[in-house]
């Protein structure tokens, strides 16, 4: 016999909602229709709430909290789209084209990007922070797969898929702060580390820091919609 | 910006901006529009961060922006250092 449900209700954006206990805001907001930009989330990933897209105000406190990570309480009054939080969107997508080399005119992920995506919708018109242009690699030693830190935003969505869907975890992060980038194995070449060349990694890459290197020059979109039905058919088994 | 871990990106990619833009204000090629984007800058770090660091890594700036905001204008409008700190233009020195 299942546990009982505990429900609670709480207030997104003027709307009176139920959930249930431990469901967490963005959750809620998914199932009512009411949209919170994410980047780092990901149906069937762990969450870890980097990105900060998805921060919402909480009535009654004086800190942003990340909807993905966020669990409801009862009497919760949560808005999801105020001007302090399109403003802090718009820096942090700012940031993001700032950070690296975000050329979309040469990039394979062009018309197919999430921080693309995002930069449009959240009316990114220019970035006025100065570029930070720094020098990275790009490592093609996979036969089948390039990896461009160009177009890497940090968002760990490879590092969690091949750790937790994938169950190899060859990706991982190496140094810190605006140093960090993202290695296979112990900052071995991609083609020669323990890499099974399954690509879940490449399909859930929000840029084209990841891609399949027969797509290139093409269009390339990404399926990272396996994951949530993946995950059932583990589950099950 | 050295203790940053790089996780969340208004830390990560935020404090390096603040730093890059202090430390043109600082050498004199800094302009106004430099300190309106510090100062947005600031106050993003400080509320969209994740932990503790990048919500208090920001407070130095904004209390000097506070009460010493004069002596950033005087950095940006007169390409002059009134502590004398900044390798612009050595001070006028006062003889007694």
């Amino acid at each position: 016999m299942s546990d009982a449900v505990e429900v609670k209700t709480l207030v997104i954006d003027g709307r009176e909602l139920s959930a249930r206990r431990g469901q967490t805001i963005l959750e809620v907001a998914q199932e009512n229709n009411i949209y919170i930009p994410t980047l780092c989330h990901l149906e069937g990933l762990s969450d870890v709430g980097a990105c900060r897209m998805c921060l919402v105000e909480i009535k009654g406190s004086n800190k942003l909290l990340p909807a993905c990570l966020a669990t409801v309480f009862e009497s919760m009054e949560v808005s999801t789209n105020t001007e302090r939080l399109q403003k802090h969107r718009r820096t942090i997508l700012e940031l993001l084209f700032a950070e690296r080399n975000h050329i979309c005119s040469v990039c394979v992920a062009n018309g197919h990007c999430e921080l693309q995506a995002l930069g449009q919708e959240q009316g990114l018109t220019h970035v006025r922070l100065p570029y930070r242009n720094p020098e990275l690699t790009v490592d093609a030693s996979n036969e089948r797969f390039t990896i461009d830190h160009s177009r890497c935003i940090l968002c760990t969505r490879c590092v969690r898929a091949c750790a937790e869907i994938e169950g190899v975890h060859v990706w991982d992060v190496m140094g810190r702060g605006i140093n960090s980038i993202i290695i296979s194995d112990l900052h071995e070449d991609w083609g020669t580390s323990s890499c099974t060349r399954c690509g879940k990694c490449v399909q859930v890459c929000p840029t084209g820091a990841l891609f399949d290197k027969s797509k290139i020059g093409s269009d390339h979109p990404k399926y990272p919609d396996f994951l949530p039905y993946l995950n059932l058919m583990r589950e099950a088994q | 910006m050295t203790e940053s871990c790089g996780k969340c990106i208004p830390c990560r990619a935020g404090t390096a901006q603040m730093y890059t833009l202090l430390t043109r204000i600082c050498n004199g090629s800094g302009t106004m529009e430099d300190l309106e984007l510090l100062e947005g800058l600031c106050s993003t770090v400080k509320e969209a961060s994740l932990c503790g660091l990048g919500q208090t890594a920001p407070n130095p700036v904004l209390s000097t922006l506070k009460y010493f905001r004069n002596e950033y204008i005087e950095h940006i409008v007169h390409k002059r250092c009134p502590a004398g700190v900044c390798n612009l233009e050595a001070p006028v020195e006062v003889q007694a």
